[in-house]
């Protein structure tokens, strides 16, 4: 199964896949760019804080989900992108946020749950830390990546996995 | 504010400097940092430095290839570009040609040189005077050596060296003895009738040679020294016309801990009126400079900065008005060979020379990522 048929068979995101960046927001899409623009190897997005909104309007819902091809692999991998505010206080939000998708995707998520994945934070606005910040290490060790403003996704994994 | 344009000059394509009261410079090695600092200092004391390097018996026949390899060290000569290398100094290009050809008037120096090489200056415990090195060594490296030399014979006859009350304020005699002498004094001994610094318990008998001394101790004194240097023991704030300080890579073979000691040393010099240019690969001194910006920004107290240091209240006024001086940052990138202004340091920077710090932050965001990989696709 791939992105886009995982994303069909998740309760509440059926309809909501759509091609390319396309789910992002436009103040969102500049925290996200693909290193390879040229091909189709994004496999679509999903918003998913919105498609999630009635049915938890009150969790920490995460913003979205990007699958995407790499060259050196032959599974799909997902890119879970957050753009929540950076600063020190909100790293207690952002913890937040992981544990309710960590969550979500033992339940409702677990077919999205079988691809590797990166959770992303690439945040809007001013950031108070800096990337080698222990504050970023502490995220790092609960599986948090903080990119930055802007995560690139690149063209070839760190990791090349061939079945 | 001083600028240096620089062109074509050894690895350098482009570099448009303009100095802050502390100006930082960063990138990977052999990128241009030392070229330029060296060449600021030619800039500033084009007259001292031909008459210093005469008066040692260095002869370059008006020959800009023998001056350069004089003056940066041997081989150096390659880093001139004919008619492509061009210098401005405060908007006035100099013509290098001239200033090799030319004996310029003699005038007192205005930038004190202390060298990556400092390590160098020191041998068997003693400074080495200008004359001990190689006609091909660089003149940074051996106006430094003959700096401490005249320094530790004429100011420190048969004396402790540190703590030595006269030098400096209590407060960084107190850090240094934490973080980097412990529970040793500097001081000059005799053995028959040569004499030599050691590091002393205060016990008869009981002196650590120069050879016996850790890397890092080897790495710090002549950079005490050259602190030494700059603040004479008497009510003046500067010694004699020294406007100027250029430091290298301030943090070699130091923990983090006197590393900051440092910082705070550079930042007496800023107090004292001195402008300062540092290189470093240290993320620590942009930790420092980053924290430094946006308190200032922000109009935080100077307590604030005195505790990123973990610096004691006595030196508030220290923090005051250091918080008052403006700071520029450069990283000098390899592949294009220019030095690019980096000085917002901005982690969210979209430029990833700024957000990564030229580099020096690098590593950790990538060891920080694949960490974060392996968190989240772990079966525990």
């Amino acid at each position: 199964m791939g992105f886009k048929e995982a994303v069909e068979a998740t309760p509440n995101l059926q309809g909501k896949w759509i091609a390319g960046l396309g789910a992002l927001r436009r103040e969102d899409k500049p925290h996200v760019k693909p290193e390879d623009t040229t091909t189709t190897r994004l496999r679509g997005s999903v918003y998913i804080d919105r498609a999630l909104q009635a049915q938890d309007p009150h969790g920490n819902r995460w913003d979205f989900a990007i699958g995407y091809q790499h060259t050196n692999r032959s599974d799909e991998f997902i890119y879970w992108v957050e753009t929540h505010t950076g600063s020190d206080s909100q790293i207690s939000v952002m913890l937040r946020k992981l544990d309710w998708l960590k969550a979500w995707l033992k339940g409702d998520g677990k077919e999205l749950a079988k691809f590797d994945k990166l959770y992303v934070w690439a945040p809007s606005g001013a950031t108070s830390f800096t990337k080698g910040a222990t504050q970023v290490k502490i995220l790092a060790t609960k599986g948090l990546h903080y990119s930055g403003s802007v995560f690139k996704i690149p063209k070839k994994h760190a990791i090349a996995k061939r079945n | 504010m001083p600028t240096l344009r620089i062109e074509n000059l050894g690895q350098i394509r482009e570099a448009n400097l303009d100095f802050g009261d502390l100006t930082v410079l960063v990138g990977p090695q052999a990128t241009g940092k030392s070229i330029a600092l060296q060449l600021l200092k030619l800039m500033v004391d084009a007259g001292q430095v031909q008459e210093e390097m005469s008066r040692y018996g260095l002869d370059w026949s008006g020959s800009l290839p023998d001056f350069m390899d004089a003056y940066f060290g041997e081989g150096m000569h390659s880093i001139w570009n004919g008619e492509k290398s061009r210098v401005h100094w405060d908007d006035e290009l100099m013509n290098l040609q001239q200033i090799a050809k030319r004996k310029r008037k003699p005038k007192a120096e205005n930038l004190f040189f202390i060298p990556a090489q400092r390590v160098l200056a020191l041998r068997d415990g003693w400074p080495r005077p200008f004359t001990d090195y190689t006609p091909g060594d660089p003149f940074a490296v051996r106006e430094f050596s003959e700096k401490l030399r005249g320094l530790v014979e004429k100011e420190f006859s048969g004396e402790s060296l540190f703590p030595q009350e006269r030098r400096l304020k209590k407060a960084f005699r107190d850090l240094l003895e934490r973080d980097v002498f412990s529970k040793y004094a500097l001081k000059v001994d005799k053995v028959r009738s040569q004499k030599r610094l050691v590091l002393g318990t205060g016990q008869e008998g009981e002196n650590l040679p120069y050879m016996v001394w850790s890397a890092g101790q080897r790495e710090f004194v002549p950079l005490l020294l050259g602190f030494y240097w700059l603040m004479p023991p008497t009510k003046v704030s500067r010694r004699g016309e020294i406007e100027w300080v250029v430091l290298e890579e301030l943090e070699m073979g130091l923990h983090p801990r006197a590393i900051s000691v440092v910082l705070l040393l550079v930042f007496e010099l800023l107090e004292r009126g001195y402008r300062v240019c540092l290189s470093t690969h240290s993320s620590q001194v942009l930790d420092a400079l980053w924290a430094l910006k946006h308190l200032r920004e922000n109009g935080a107290s100077p307590n604030e900065l005195l505790d990123v240091f973990e610096a004691p209240k006595s030196m508030y006024a220290l923090a005051e008005t250091v918080m008052t001086k403006t700071q520029k940052v450069y990283y000098f990138e390899r592949s294009k060979g220019v030095a690019k202004d980096i000085t917002d340091l901005d982690p969210n920077s979209k430029e990833k020379s700024e957000s990564g710090w030229g580099g020096l932050s690098e590593f950790s965001g990538r060891a920080n990522e694949a960490v974060a990989r392996a968190v989240a696709n772990s079966n525990k």
